[in-house]
């Protein structure tokens, strides 16, 4: 079996293969780099599958907090263990949109699902789903609560900010003003689109497009980069966890690979 | 570690320091030089000594009277540097006009640092009209008067000759060493590679020089090393070490350079003929595929993409300095051009003092990673 681990900045996931690539289990705690989950996210999974740690063969760790990791055999970036991912899921895609609790990727493969190129947003949180978490937290709501709110927008608004902290700010004003919070949390999701839209304009979109990371259970948010970047977007089966599949296959190729 | 090697990689981390032992052996006045281009081979022909002013690890405090958030790093650490009196020991600066925030650097300087005499000078942009020769040996002449009035040494013709040919000599080194770099990268990784180009900043060319070569033969003697990814690095500088390391950590090594810092100084060979003066001012006027001189012909990706032919590099790593006007412009331009001819091509944003380098370090992972698969 081969594990792969998934230490992001605002949650933890964990995936575990069989030899064939079938996939044994997955979890996902929405706890990230430097807590416990972190460091535990492993064992949950292993114990939840009745797997021992010795039956493992090889493990590989991704995500950003994949330096400070020590369980594993070896670390890969979360750009290729997402294309890796996607590209065993869903193998027509071509580019993939991750979107993180701090960052937000655009990830081009070929024919053959392999990374050719890659966008991040650069340091702010603007287009990351800690740009939700501020925006959710203003609303008053869970972050899970968004996509269902925002379906009842009839008049979204426009948050003009690009920089978090502004948008905050914004938001706030408009809710005083009257604005009512679906429209409002429309509005955050068309923000979004359009900050991850901009990152797709210098990596270039080609269909078939795929929609991963927490962020892609947000259908409101999906729908909204659909409509923003004028395609279809599919979004895999449990798209956290992709990263952490891709670092598993990582660790099965690795494994294949490994000095005699 | 080789002593030229471990000696040259100290003196280029420790600019301050080296700076100071070299005008205390040298016993010249040191004159600081902005980025990016200044006729060195005047200075010294007027017995003084070029330093390089290229910024610096430091906290802004009271740089921010004189320039906005939006200005280069470089310059606000400039500006700070000499607010704060790390640059007492220099006679003069030469300011130059390559961007907008430079020519608020050289207005403002006056005010900022009243204590140390500022030296304007400026290139023409269109280089290509026969005008240009002209003005920039009129601008050469005034700062050769400028220069000859701190150390009191008149910058003869034959003065001039043997510092252009010492600088000639010093160039033509630093081309050699630059390829001897590529052919170890595992001696000589990227952070020795800068380090050692970077001293010449701050000291005396000819001690230098005289190193450099000694350190070349030692290379050359040394068998050809296989190991790492080549690729070829543009921008206007590649640091701090920190930022470097991630390169080294990831298993790729420049192959070549088209930074500011280093190869475009010495990438150029002054023409055999003319005056020497004239010798000098055509070599910026040779000087092609460089952000801070027009290039109508826009040559730059032709060029980036040549090297990476001519070395083997794999892709092409932009380190855009941020706030850097200039080299934005130029960006969209050769990107284009660099992803027709198929080279794989990463953009990162930089600056010298970079407090986390985690998102750094996953795209350059993820570049090697894709380089590799």
């Amino acid at each position: 079996m081969f594990l792969g681990v998934d230490i992001g900045s605002s949650s933890s996931k964990a995936a575990l293969i069989d030899k064939n690539g079938g996939l044994i289990g997955s979890q996902v705690i929405n706890q990230g780099t430097g807590t416990d989950a972190a460091r535990d996210i492993a064992a949950i999974l292993l114990a939840a599958a009745g797997v021992k740690r010795q039956e493992i063969l090889y493990s590989v760790v991704t995500g950003y907090g994949r330096m400070i990791y020590r369980d594993a055999d070896a670390q890969v970036t979360e750009i290729s263990c997402h294309g890796l991912g996607v590209a065993r899921t869903l193998p027509a895609v071509r580019t993939i949109i991750d979107i993180g609790g701090q960052d937000a990727k655009v990830i081009r493969l070929d024919g053959e699902g392999r990374v050719v190129n890659f966008g991040m947003n650069e340091k702010c949180a603007a287009g990351t789903g800690r740009f939700l978490e501020v925006m959710a937290r203003v609303l008053g709501r869970e972050i899970t609560a968004l996509s269902a709110l925002a379906a009842q927008s009839t008049r979204p608004v426009q948050i003009s900010s690009v920089c978090t902290v502004f948008a905050e700010s914004e938001v706030i004003s408009q809710l005083a003003a009257g604005a009512a919070p679906a429209d409002v949390a429309r509005g955050a999701h068309l923000s979004v689109a359009a900050r991850v839209a901009g990152m797709c304009g210098r990596t270039g979109v080609a269909p078939q497009v795929a929609m991963t990371g927490g962020v892609a259970l947000n259908r409101d948010l999906v729908d909204a980069m659909a409509i923003e970047l004028g395609v279809g977007i599919q979004v895999p089966p449990a798209p956290q966890i992709m990263g952490a599949l891709g670092a598993a296959y990582y660790a099965q190729a690795k494994y294949a690979r490994r000095p005699a | 570690m080789n002593s030229l090697l471990a000696e040259l990689t100290a003196a280029g981390r420790r600019p301050k320091e080296t700076a100071l032992r070299s005008l205390r052996e040298t016993g010249k006045k040191g004159v600081g030089c902005f980025p990016i281009y200044v006729p060195e081979e005047i200075i010294h022909a007027a017995g003084l000594l070029p330093i390089g002013l290229w910024g610096g690890q430091t906290e802004f405090k009271q740089a921010d009277k004189y320039l906005q958030s939006f200005c280069c790093s470089i310059m606000r650490a400039n500006v700070e540097l000499g607010i704060k009196g790390v640059y007492k020991d220099l006679a003069a600066v030469i300011i130059t006009a390559y961007c907008d925030t430079l020519r608020a650097v050289l207005n403002n300087w006056p005010a900022a640092v009243p204590g140390l005499k500022a030296i304007p000078m400026v290139y023409p942009q269109n280089r290509l009209e026969p005008a240009a020769l002209e003005y920039m040996l009129e601008k050469f002449r005034t700062l050769q008067k400028e220069l000859e009035s701190i150390s009191g040494i008149e910058a003869t013709p034959d003065r001039l000759a043997d510092s252009l040919a010492l600088y000639e000599k010093y160039r033509a080194g630093m081309r050699e060493f630059t390829q001897l770099a590529r052919s170890h990268p595992l001696t000589v990784d990227v952070r020795l590679r800068h380090n050692v180009v970077k001293a010449a900043y701050y000291m005396d060319k000819a001690v230098y020089t005289e190193k450099l070569l000694a350190l070349n033969q030692w290379l050359a003697s040394l068998p050809e090393e296989k190991g790492g990814i080549p690729v070829i690095v543009t921008g206007l500088l590649a640091e701090p070490e920190s930022f470097l390391a991630l390169f080294a950590e990831n298993g790729l090594f420049f192959a070549g350079d088209d930074l500011a810092q280093e190869s475009r100084q010495f990438r150029v060979a002054a023409r055999p003929d003319g005056s020497p003066l004239e010798r000098i001012a055509r070599r910026f006027l040779d000087l092609r595929g460089c952000t801070f001189f027009c290039d109508p012909l826009k040559t730059r990706g032709e060029l980036l993409i040549q090297m990476a032919r001519d070395t083997g590099a794999q892709g092409i790593v932009v380190c855009m300095y941020k706030f850097c006007d200039p080299e934005e412009f130029d960006y969209p331009v050769y990107k284009e051009e660099i992803e027709a001819a198929g080279l794989p091509l990463l953009y990162l944003e930089i600056e010298q003092r970079m407090d986390g380098v985690e998102q750094l370090r996953t795209r350059i992972q993820s570049f090697a990673e894709t380089l590799r698969s």
